[in-house]
């Protein structure tokens, strides 16, 4: 027997979020994420944390700004064209230092798109859609457990950088059930009674604002802030490595779609093709450095996602040998099968450079 | 480098109302319980009862990376409509499961295995209509051999909990799916 239980990815996340020590959750229903704040809307008042259902996304996204300023763990989910609403908090609480952690569980864009699968949101939470240079740390989990396990990361990230944290979810995790063991929190507990504003009975007044109109302290300020992130690129870097030690060909591709280059991975072992997966897993910070050792010793990377290319460009960046870099693509709907990517790679080895669908 | 076989997938599909979405999680439930990697995907549409609904189990000893397939090895189908939909996805040598109660006999392909059994029937002769597709797991236990009646009742306990009434005859349901298919050998 076995101590894991079945769960869809939704539920996982929100059980590990409370299991991380989170009280407080505010969003706004949308498929295919509800899950999270339907279970959190009868679990958090039973426990006397405070569960917030908003009138809006941009609501909820702000309620997270005031409730993490008090030192609170929050939570907020959303999905792609709701956390497109969420974009310009977000650049506040980057900002404002602001611990925010934010479950994106991806549907299909532009605009309103639809409720189909994509993973058409690499951009949008790497690069970032609010204003200002900023960056926020974005996980990206493979199946049901690390939905579980970097929800736990995602909150003590957040601590330990006081930056937000965005966990970007396939639709197809979110919806799917796995076998899984919601584990209590490895990481310790950051300190934060430093700045958080919790009432200046005992000491000197604090605030927390990103409105600075002097032009020295602003650029210092942003200046400090990339500081941080050059040290999240040094240490907080995490990627998988499959089948890489002798590769030629590397696959390169994240979340759960990742499991499918895998089963391709396995196919062209079997034909004695020496081909690997490279998955990252943090996809800011991006595993570039890795990925430019790997690709010394690979004449060909295959680049799998379910967009157009987004982190593609990723790739590109962080390939320095003269490896051949191609696309196998595909923007919404039913994640690209084994069989159909291998139908594209055959033509790649065979010659051709870029073939979408 | 050794390579594992491929993982075994089944389908589980009928209408709103039928329990497909209950059975095909119980049954991914029972394949966790028994130590193997599982995946669950369901897809149903905005109807709650009446509507099409269909579920994915895959099952493997290892990780499992195909998170969705076109075609399955097993397929429980419960209602007409769902066999017409979901014939074509059987795999060659794969085995359709069929509640011949409401579905008409109709072997259009060669290349598959066919059981067609009355669940619902079976299920009224039980006392409750509802326990039909635990005969067609019943059935399913027996044809594969991939899962014991023992882990089955340990599951059912596990998730029915103190409803004594459910338990049992729901057990009963899946005995009588798994003698089912002995009457039908012979």
């Amino acid at each position: 027997m076995t101590n894991k239980v079945l769960l869809k990815g939704n539920i996982a996340i929100a059980k590990a979020a409370l299991e991380s020590g989170c009280s407080c959750y505010f969003g706004y229903p949308i498929t295919p994420q509800s899950e999270i704040g339907e279970f959190l809307s009868s679990e958090m008042p039973k426990r006397g944390l405070g569960y917030v259902c908003a009138e809006s996304e941009i609501a909820a996204i702000n309620m997270a700004l005031g409730g993490t300023a008090t030192g609170t763990k929050v939570l907020v989910s959303s999905s792609s064209c709701a956390v497109a609403l969420m974009q310009e908090a977000l650049s506040y609480a980057a900002s404002d230092e602001l611990p925010i952690v934010l479950v994106n569980v991806m549907r299909a864009g532009p605009g309103q798109g639809y409720i189909y699968p994509s993973q058409g949101d690499y951009n949008q939470a790497v690069t970032g859609g609010g204003n200002g240079d900023y960056h926020t740390i974005v996980l990206s989990p493979a199946s049901v457990q690390e939905c579980a396990d970097f929800t736990q990361k995602a909150f003590y990230l957040a601590q330990k950088y006081r930056n937000p944290v965005i966990l970007l979810v396939d639709g197809l995790l979110g919806q799917m059930a796995e076998g899984v063991e919601i584990n209590t929190n490895p990481y310790q507990e950051i300190d934060n009674s430093s700045w958080r504003l919790d009432g200046n009975k005992d000491r000197t007044s604090r605030k927390i604002h990103s409105l600075e109109p002097n032009e020295t302290a602003l650029n210092k300020h942003i200046v400090e802030m990339h500081k941080k992130y050059r040290y999240i690129e040094e240490n907080e870097v995490q990627c998988e490595e499959y089948m890489l030690d002798d590769a030629d060909i590397i696959l390169t591709a994240f979340g759960s779609l990742s499991r499918h280059a895998k089963a391709v991975c396995n196919y062209y072992r079997e034909q004695g093709v020496k081909m690997g997966v490279f998955r990252p897993i943090t996809l800011y910070p991006f595993p570039k450095k890795r990925l430019s050792e790997l690709s010394l010793q690979a004449k060909q990377i295959i680049d799998i996602e379910m967009n157009m290319g987004q982190m593609l460009k990723d790739v590109q960046l962080s390939v320095l040998s003269n490896a051949q870099i191609s696309f196998v693509g595909k923007p919404v709907g039913s994640w690209l099968k084994k069989e159909e990517i291998i139908n594209i790679i055959d033509n790649i080895i065979k010659g051709g450079v870029n073939a979408g669908i | 480098m050794n390579f594992k076989k491929e993982d075994e997938n089944y389908i589980v599909c009928g209408a709103g109302g039928q329990g497909v979405l209950s059975s095909g999680s119980f049954l991914a439930y029972i394949f966790m319980l028994d130590g193997k990697h599982v995946t669950f995907c369901s897809s149903y549409g905005a109807e709650m009862r009446g509507g099409a609904v269909n579920c994915e189990v895959n099952c493997s000893d290892d990780e499992i990376l195909n998170l969705q397939n076109d075609k399955a090895d097993y397929i429980i189908a419960l209602n007409q409509t769902s066999f017409d939909k979901f014939i074509s996805k059987v795999k060659p040598n794969g085995t359709i499961i069929v509640n011949s109660s409401m579905v008409q006999e109709n072997r259009v392909r060669q290349d598959i295995n066919y059981i067609f059994a009355p669940l619902s029937e079976l299920a009224m002769n039980l006392g409750n209509i509802k326990v039909a597709n635990s005969i067609a797991l019943g059935i399913l236990s027996k044809i594969t051999g991939n899962f014991s009646i023992e882990t089955v009742k340990q599951a059912t306990q596990n998730v029915l909990k103190n409803k004594q009434e459910l338990i049992q005859k729901n057990i009963e349901a899946y005995q009588t799916g798994f003698n089912y298919t002995q009457k039908g050998d012979n």
